[in-house]
């Protein structure tokens, strides 16, 4: 009874799903709508107006700047609230008796001599990804998550953790709030420069302040995000 | 070549997410789960966009899987 109801509730759902799907147009058709509004316009001048070889990045940091700017507030926002959620809860052992900070995990010294081998080549990567972000694929949020996986990386192999933290808490929640730090003042910059919120100066002897802005959000990005990847990682583990 | 790249990637996506459902094993779903990014990560680099290729490699295969399995570090690992 229960399953057949769940198996008829499942195709309802499908059904209206796949005919959505089947309306769609066929990839890469120009004729549309998403091809023939704005999109041709960014993809016909995006290089000239931004000054960014990789159109995406073009699109997320200039033309869509305030979308970017709201995703990097909803993921500073999800580190708030798991901080919120899970660091009452944090010291789970009694005090005085600091934990080895892997978690109750072994790491194997095999794992632990690769993870130390590989780490300089990770983090270049990582900065790479994050500067080359404007003119090849890659950016701030790539390079970020790159450099933030390393951290947790290291920090399960080096046993650092809340007891024996990389950087001071009231540094680390600076770092953790980067990406809207730096939106905000590349906001007031283009402000002051434009006119107008997370506007870009046009004209061309501007190109390197407009590029200095990009690099400025990218880097922003790119940090904070590495540091909220490792606080929610070090929050989740409570150690 | 191109499609059937694309429907066997779309053949394993599907196994990948029935099996993560009829896993009983939390860690196991979580490492098929983890493959079922690698292999959306194929796709999306397949279907030309590099940038989301590699976020999802980042943060799918890597981060999300790390984040699941700390949670069922602080759980239990089988489901009930």
């Amino acid at each position: 009874m229960r399953k057949s109801l769940v198996a008829l509730t499942l195709a309802a759902a499908a059904v209206p799903m796949l005919i959505g799907v089947a309306g769609l147009p066929r990839p890469g058709d120009g004729s549309a709508p998403a091809h023939t509004h704005v999109v041709a316009r960014y993809i016909a001048e995006g290089a000239q107006e931004t000054g960014a070889g990789n159109l995406v990045t073009g699109v997320l940091l200039n033309y869509r700047a305030f979308d970017t700017f709201g995703e990097v507030m909803v993921i500073f926002a999800a580190l708030a609230a798991v901080m919120a959620v899970l660091m009452p809860a944090a010291p789970s052992r009694p005090a005085g008796t600091p934990g080895n900070g892997t978690g109750g995990l072994q790491v194997s010294p095999v794992v632990a001599f690769i993870v130390r081998l590989t780490a300089p080549f990770i983090a270049i990567f990582g900065a790479f990804v994050i500067f080359k972000g404007h003119v090849s694929p890659g950016g701030g949020f790539q390079g970020g998550v790159i450099l933030g996986a390393l951290l947790m990386l290291l920090s399960v192999v080096m046993g650092r953790g809340m007891q024996a933290p990389l950087v001071p808490v009231r540094l680390a929640r600076w770092l953790q709030a980067s990406a809207p730090l730096a939106f905000a003042g590349v906001a007031c910059l283009g402000l002051a420069l434009t006119g107008t919120l997370l506007g870009y100066p046009a004209a061309p002897e501007m190109a390197l302040v407009r590029e200095l802005m990009m690099i400025v959000l990218e880097l922003g990005i790119g940090i904070g995000g590495a540091a909220i990847i490792l606080g929610l990682f070090l929050a989740m583990r409570g150690d | 070549m191109s499609q059937l790249f694309d429907l066997v990637m779309l053949a394993l996506l599907i196994s990948m997410a029935l099996a993560v459902a009829r896993s009983k094993d939390l860690v196991a779903a979580a490492i098929i789960f983890s493959g079922y990014s690698l292999v959306m990560c194929l796709l999306w680099q397949h279907r030309g966009a590099p940038d989301v290729a590699m976020t999802e490699a980042a943060i799918g295969a890597g981060v999300t899987t790390i984040l699941v399995l700390v949670a069922i570090g602080r759980t239990c690992r089988r489901e009930k």
